[in-house]
């Protein structure tokens, strides 16, 4: 590596701990004022409850999550998830197996991702019109092969991805886990993740030290549509349930809980671990506002609030750390 | 395959050749998207009536649902290819005015539907109103329970008018029941996931939980899916009538489903617009009479809507 690409990274990971801090405290300063506010909130039961709901949104934006520190956008995340939760659905309900249903989900999902990958590189797309046209690509196959069909009740091998658990915890939180740890791993302690960072910093500096842009943007687009296709296998388990909007409502969050967990959209800066103390703590809004019985008509305003609190506590907790 | 049905574009073109047949007009239909299966039945519905007064189809959905550009420029170029009269489900009763007035005065007569336009000419409306289906499914689920315990209501999107008389039923229904407790009233925005996840979050505060009052079916089969999570019971209400409602009603998870009939809805809106395009009498507003499905009276749901033959208008209006 060169001393080019050598600064900003170095300068990113010394960043990382203080930022992981800063979004750890962000969510547990949420779970104080619940806990003072509410006697639901700080039970194991509860805590569970909220570490299965995160564990959803986290699978979702993990991937994302490499797409953005490479500056890039995946905005067919939520129409993925759809599709890919469609065809398992079809898949599981025609043949009663719930691994086939595993390997279709996953794989429409990593092929949408290798699809975006391509335009992207290949065809040199923006990512945000690339994902964007994928996105329509993908909802007008999806509304066309289900035609308002519903397809619902799945084998219960196959419920036990969303609703089953082992040791009294749910199977969600465990996934949750694995790919945090996996996540993390691949971006912090291998060649191929410090890569990611560095076209993410500068990719000028990353194609003239050597690095394969174009082979590791295609991966992440890969990495991002498995997890989404993974996802959407945790969400069919979870509602039971597939119809052609299922996934619709889930590309904003997503991308919301990589940005508050401190990614930067501009790429090169953020890490695996934030993204969960961000689906974290749009979770927890949820969560609270159910506990406390806020007034519907006042939860997006409440919503709105507590995510903008919570940016600005990270970003002071950032400078008093500097 | 059973799910691979063929969409429903291909369904007007057959149409189209077979009524080239007979001396049949052009009716056009507007739906508001492809996504929801309601919607599905209510063109399976015009397609039925259609077949049996000989008349052609065109149907005309947004792929983007509910959007209101996308239905304002497909208004426009339905003017261009001038069909006799308009079957017209507007996807905002107010934003889509404009639209209807671009009908008027390309002198195209337009039957109203489902959603009540706030302006602008029209032969006539046909709908079910949803405070009415939403007080009788409350009252329905309130006397199973006795008229005692605890409920929680799950209502849909904040704002959207259907939700606004949904939730304004179900609330008019508690007040005939003193002795039910309403816990709280939270927002599943007519999803799956957020209504599940509504209902876990409410079981948390809750230790009981006797009746769930959700404002469409989909977030009713959410809240099945917390309860069984959690190995409890609630005696559950949603509203729509879906497929996927009387199945779970039939298995006994779930009590009841207000009847929205969107077939029923789209048999009577194409049979009102060709009975005025024929120069026979027809009513200024048609509005159907609440429906709850419950256990007792399923058993017509399950024929498959392709299947089922419209009703007569004089059934409906008497």
């Amino acid at each position: 590596m060169t001393a080019t690409d050598a600064g900003p990274l170095r300068r990113g990971l010394s960043g990382e701990a203080t930022q992981f801090a800063a979004r750890i405290a962000a969510a547990l300063a949420v779970c104080i004022v619940l806990s003072l506010l509410s006697d639901a909130f700080l039970t194991t039961s509860n805590l569970l409850n909220v570490l299965r709901q995160t564990a959803l949104l986290f699978l979702m934006a993990s991937g994302l999550t490499l797409v953005i520190l490479t500056a890039g956008l995946d905005l067919s995340v939520g129409a993925n998830i759809g599709l890919s939760a469609c065809l398992a659905a079809v898949a599981i309900k025609s043949t009663g197996s719930p691994w086939l249903g595993v390997a279709v989900g996953v794989g429409c999902g990593s092929l949408i991702g290798l699809l975006n990958g391509l335009l992207v590189t290949a065809l040199r797309v923006p990512a945000f019109i690339a994902t964007y046209g994928m996105m329509w690509l993908i909802l007008g196959a999806t509304y066309s092969y289900m035609g308002g069909e519903t397809v619902h009740g799945f084998p219960p091998a196959f419920r036990q991805f969303g609703s089953g658990y082992f040791l009294g915890i749910p199977i969600p939180i465990y996934m949750m886990i694995l790919f945090l740890l996996l996540g993390t791993l691949f971006a912090q302690r291998t060649v191929w993740g410090q890569q990611i960072y560095a076209i993410g910093a500068n990719p000028v500096a990353a194609r003239l030290s050597g690095i394969p842009v174009q082979r590791r943007l295609v991966l992440v687009y890969v990495v991002s549509g498995a997890m989404a296709g993974l996802a959407s296998l945790i969400l069919l388990a979870r509602v039971n349930s597939a119809e052609a909007d299922i996934g619709e409502h889930f590309t904003l969050p997503a991308i919301a809980a990589v940005v508050i967990g401190g990614t930067s959209l501009f790429g090169g800066s953020g890490t695996i671990v934030g993204t969960l103390a961000g689906a974290l703590i749009l979770t927890l809004v949820v969560n609270g506002m159910n506990l406390l019985q806020i007034k519907a008509s006042w939860q997006p305003l409440v919503t709105g609030v507590i995510i903008l609190l919570a940016v600005w506590f990270d970003i002071r907790a950032r400078r008093s750390g500097e | 395959m059973r799910y691979l049905t063929p969409s429903l574009s291909v369904l007007a073109i057959v149409g189209l050749a077979q009524g080239a047949l007979a001396d049949g007009e052009t009716i056009a239909v507007f739906t508001k998207n492809q996504t929801n299966p309601y919607f599905q039945n209510v063109r399976v519905g015009t397609e039925a009536a259609a077949k049996g007064l000989n008349v052609k189809v065109l149907q005309y959905i947004p792929t983007k649902p509910d959007s209101i550009p996308e239905q304002m420029s497909q208004v426009e170029d339905v003017i261009i290819k001038k069909p006799d009269a308009i079957v017209f489900v507007p996807v905002d009763y107010k934003a889509l005015v404009p639209g209807v007035e671009k009908f008027n005065a390309a002198k195209i007569p337009v039957v109203n539907f489902i959603d009540r336009i706030a302006g602008g000419e029209t032969v006539a409306f046909i709908g079910a109103d949803d405070y009415s289906i939403a007080i009788t499914s409350a009252r329905h689920l309130l006397k199973a329970m006795n008229g005692t315990g605890n409920v929680v209501i799950i209502e849909g999107v904040k704002g959207s008018l259907t939700n606004v008389d949904r939730v304004r039923g179900f609330n008019d229904a508690l007040k005939e029941f003193p002795n039910v407790k309403l816990l709280a009233s939270q927002p599943g925005n007519y999803q799956r996931l957020a209504a599940l996840q509504v209902m876990e979050n409410l079981m948390q505060s809750h230790p009981k939980i006797d009746g769930v009052l959700a404002a469409n079916d989909a977030m009713a089969t959410g809240v099945i899916e917390a309860l069984e999570g959690a190995n409890r019971k609630s005696l559950i209400i949603g509203i729509n009538g879906t497929k996927e409602a009387v199945d779970l009603i039939k298995a006994g998870k779930m009590l009841a489903s207000g009847d929205y009939n969107g077939f029923v809805q789209g048999c009577l809106a194409m049979t009102v617009a060709v009975r005025h395009l024929r120069k026979q009498p027809v009513p200024k507003e048609v509005l159907l009479k609440p429906v709850v499905v419950d256990k007792t009276n399923y058993q017509p749901y399950e024929t498959p809507v392709e299947q089922r033959t419209c009703p007569k208008l004089e059934e409906l209006t008497n």
